[in-house]
């Protein structure tokens, strides 16, 4: 028998090596996610056919038929890739994978939906533009202005819609239309709203509801005393940034005006800054500095939190876990200034089709009958997924008075008032790149935080803000884009 | 002539083989090296002179904008000091720490190999999870520390304290999970040195009435002194470049007190979407870390010659 030397060993790995390379190297389509029970796995492969859309869908017959037909190529059927979040309500992401390979199955198109962690979806974007390769249908959480160059415009799709869906909630144009350049850079299927959700237990005790920013003060001070504080975050999260720009808009001021102009500096948002300081110092504890995304719903779920801002997912976690807790929560309108009633949404469902997309129009078929599945989808969703055309869902707001659910059946029933209140984050201008920049670098957030914690005066902390924000309008407005 | 000159010819056919061979054994490693760290940095640099973003690939020349903006901004210059602080303190706590241990670690005792193992249990566990698990401790509303201080009645049954809510304690509280993860590598380092060190050295040291510090200071640390600089070289790099205790623990709060350059370089870069920008702050890195690798290296160098 021959001996196994060490040349023999040398060989064999770099023969396995080389072997490995490639097979890596050959490539090959990326695999489609399985689908979920009941679900068609494998996309059957139809006749060559046009790829013109076949048929209309109807809002109320969510893909009863094939809406698009992909030309199969030579190597299969066209393949789509959809990067979206992993919902707040899994629920959602169940029905979303199950319908998405429905959806192929009818149309001839090989799908590929993942799910990443909202935190993770900013590198994943600047890594797939870098790369210039991924996903078709990319779903951002936020609006995605600094990309506007990097997508397909999607002034058409938006086009169709409104002439089969009639109007849209305005918050869909304000934040994924670019009126400098007249470009639709993202379509938004859904948005969540970010009402208050508070103990309502604990707000009878102290005889207040949190109808104004003053109510929650003054009911914050009697609550901190029983131990249970308020808890809007002072922190660099997003939670933070929504929750700053509602008590901004609430004391009648904003970052930019309806032209895009910066007008921060003003009497107002030092108003804002000193309430915002009264609130921290004598309604909250000095957790809230150091808080995540998800820590204001830990909180509420503790039974320590008093009242936080955020969406609904929130409450069904806690109907869910916490069935004991789930009825004392209630929900109310984003809370009223002195001067105004608005507040963020928290959630701005923005897709969009890079321009390395090979499947354009397929992506923007997509879409549409996404939209025209949106029955289903509000439902899957918990009431979460607000559609941006409300005829999509069109009694969404007499469902969400009855939710059998939940414990009162109308406690979701404020959710019908959200578009009203509902702002897009650059309100009252539209949402732009240097808006997103300043949101990113919790430029509010952190002059929020130095004013609360006493770091910095608010005639400081806002000329601070201040010169860093004209920095990022005039950088942005320098690159046309604002 | 003849004689001679198949032998030279021979000769120098071998040294061809031998640096094709040599070459070829070189390849691999040159390429990876070109390709993840050379490729980069080029690009990186190439990148903090133009006004590229991330979803708009513009690679105009910018000239030194970007460096002139980022030394205006009071939150660079904080993650600068915050990454020197770190750096520094975790350096003198490495070094301390893995002495002690190594000294303790090359004595015979009952139970040496659990403790050993429990020692590098920390290195072993990829650095992401266990700073997740940091995170808990520290966390605002569920520590783990409060809680044992509140029963011990140390703090009161509604008291916080705040391990990444405060800057202060933000940073101390990086400097301790940047310690617990780095000493396990130290450590094994410095043992390995002084398991080194001759015996005979010391035994004489004892005959002749050394001390334990004495022997310490004046025989082991110094045989040593080349492999204390790996550990040296090794704990600044990983302190100095490292964004994922930063970015997990914190995210640079609170009100961006405690980045490093890295997580404020990523901050920038990615999240807010200014490449340029960001390029320009990780590029502050490199004269240190140059400066540091080639300073440790020559110093082990010179000790090795010697």
């Amino acid at each position: 028998m021959r001996r196994f030397t060490r040349r023999h060993l040398l060989v064999l790995l770099s023969s396995t090596a080389a072997a490995g390379l490639l097979a890596s190297c050959a490539g090959g389509q990326a695999t489609p996610t399985s689908a979920p029970a009941g679900g068609q796995a494998t996309p059957t492969r139809a006749p060559a056919a046009s790829p013109t859309a076949a048929a209309q869908a109807s809002p109320t017959a969510p893909s009863a038929t094939p809406t698009v037909a992909a030309t199969p190529t030579r190597s299969g059927p066209v393949t789509l890739k959809i990067l979206q979040w992993s919902h707040f309500v899994p629920d959602y992401d169940k029905w979303f994978d199950q319908w998405v390979q429905e959806w192929g199955a009818k149309n001839n198109v090989q799908v590929v939906s993942d799910h990443i962690n909202y935190a993770d979806i900013p590198a994943r974007a600047a890594a797939e533009v870098s790369a210039q390769s991924g996903h078709d249908l990319f779903a951002f959480g936020f609006p995605p202005s600094q990309y506007e160059t990097e997508v397909v415009p999607l002034n058409d799709l938006i086009k169709e819609l409104k002439q089969e869906y009639g109007d849209y909630y305005p918050l869909l144009e304000r934040s994924c239309y670019n009126p400098k350049t007249d470009v639709w850079y993202s379509f938004m299927d859904f948005w969540a709203a970010d009402p208050i959700l508070y103990r309502k237990d604990l707000f009878d005790q102290v005889g207040k509801t949190p109808d104004t920013w003053q109510d929650i003060l003054e009911a914050g001070r009697q609550l901190k005393q029983m131990g249970n504080p308020i808890g809007i975050g002072f922190s660099p999260e997003i939670d933070t940034g929504m929750a700053m720009r509602t008590i901004m808009w609430g004391f009648g001021t904003s970052i930019q005006d309806a032209n895009g102009n910066v007008v921060i500096n003003k009497p107002e948002t030092l108003e804002a800054l000193e309430f915002a300081k009264q609130l921290f110092q004598e309604a909250e504890t000095e957790e809230v500095l150091a808080w995540d995304a998800a820590s204001n719903n830990r909180f509420l779920v503790s039974g320590r939190g008093a009242l936080i801002l955020n969406a609904i997912s929130a409450t069904r976690t806690a109907e869910a876990t916490y069935p004991d807790l789930a009825p004392k929560i209630a929900i109310a309108k984003t809370a009223a200034g002195p001067r105004d009633r608005k507040g963020s949404a928290h959630w701005y469902n923005c897709f969009v089709i890079w321009k390395f997309s090979p499947n354009v129009d397929v992506a923007k078929q997509f879409l549409k009958d996404l939209v025209a599945a949106y029955q289903d989808a509000f439902k899957a969703s918990k009431f979460y997924n607000i559609p941006s055309f409300p005829k999509a869902v069109p009694d969404w707001q007499q469902q969400v008075q009855n939710d059998p659910n939940a414990n009162p059946p109308d406690k979701y029933a404020v959710l019908a008032t959200a578009p009203d209140w509902t702002v897009n984050v650059g309100w009252p201008g539209y949402m732009n790149a240097a808006e997103a920049e300043i949101f990113d670098r919790w430029i509010i957030n952190d002059m929020f935080t130095k004013v609360a914690t006493g770091k910095a005066s608010p005639q400081d902390a806002l000329a601070e803000a201040e010169r860093q924000i004209q920095d990022i309008f005039k950088k942005w407005k320098d690159r046309g884009l604002v | 002539m003849v004689s001679t000159a198949v032998p030279r010819v021979a000769a120098r056919r071998g040294v061809v083989r031998r640096v094709r061979w040599e070459f070829w054994l070189l390849l691999p490693a040159t390429l990876y090296i070109f390709l993840l760290i050379g490729f980069p940095l080029v690009l990186s640099i190439y990148y903090s002179l133009s006004h590229i973003s991330v979803g708009r690939r513009d690679y105009s020349f910018a000239g030194l904008a970007n460096f002139r903006a980022i030394l205006a901004d009071e939150i660079f210059r904080q993650a600068l000091r915050n990454t020197v602080l770190i750096t520094i303190v975790v350096l003198i706590a490495v070094l301390v720490l893995s002495t002690i241990l190594a000294t303790a670690l090359a004595e015979r005792f009952p139970g040496k190999p659990i403790i050993r193992y429990l020692l590098l249990l920390p290195w072993a566990s990829p650095v992401v999870m266990s700073t997740i698990a940091w995170k808990w401790i520290f966390d605002s509303q569920y520590s783990v520390i409060n809680w044992i201080a509140r029963k011990l009645h140390l703090i009161g049954p509604y008291e916080f304290p705040q391990w990444l809510g405060i800057p202060s304690l933000a940073i101390i509280s990086i400097i301790i999970v940047q310690v617990w993860r780095i000493l396990p590598f130290a450590t094994v380092i410095t043992l390995a040195g002084t398991s080194a060190v001759p015996r005979e050295l010391i035994e004489a040291a004892l005959v002749d009435g050394a001390g334990f510090f004495t022997r310490l200071f004046r025989i082991t640390l110094p045989l040593v002194r080349p492999i204390l600089g790996v550990a040296i070289l090794f704990t600044a790099l990983f302190t100095f470049t490292d964004m994922a205790v930063v970015w997990i623990l914190t995210r640079g709060g609170p009100y961006n007190t405690s980045h490093v350059l890295s997580s404020w370089a990523f901050q920038v870069g990615i999240v807010a979407g200014d490449l340029a920008q960001g390029a320009a702050i990780a590029l502050f890195m490199l004269p240190v870390l140059a400066i540091v690798a080639v300073w440790v290296l020559r110093l082990s160098h010179r000790e090795v010659t010697e």
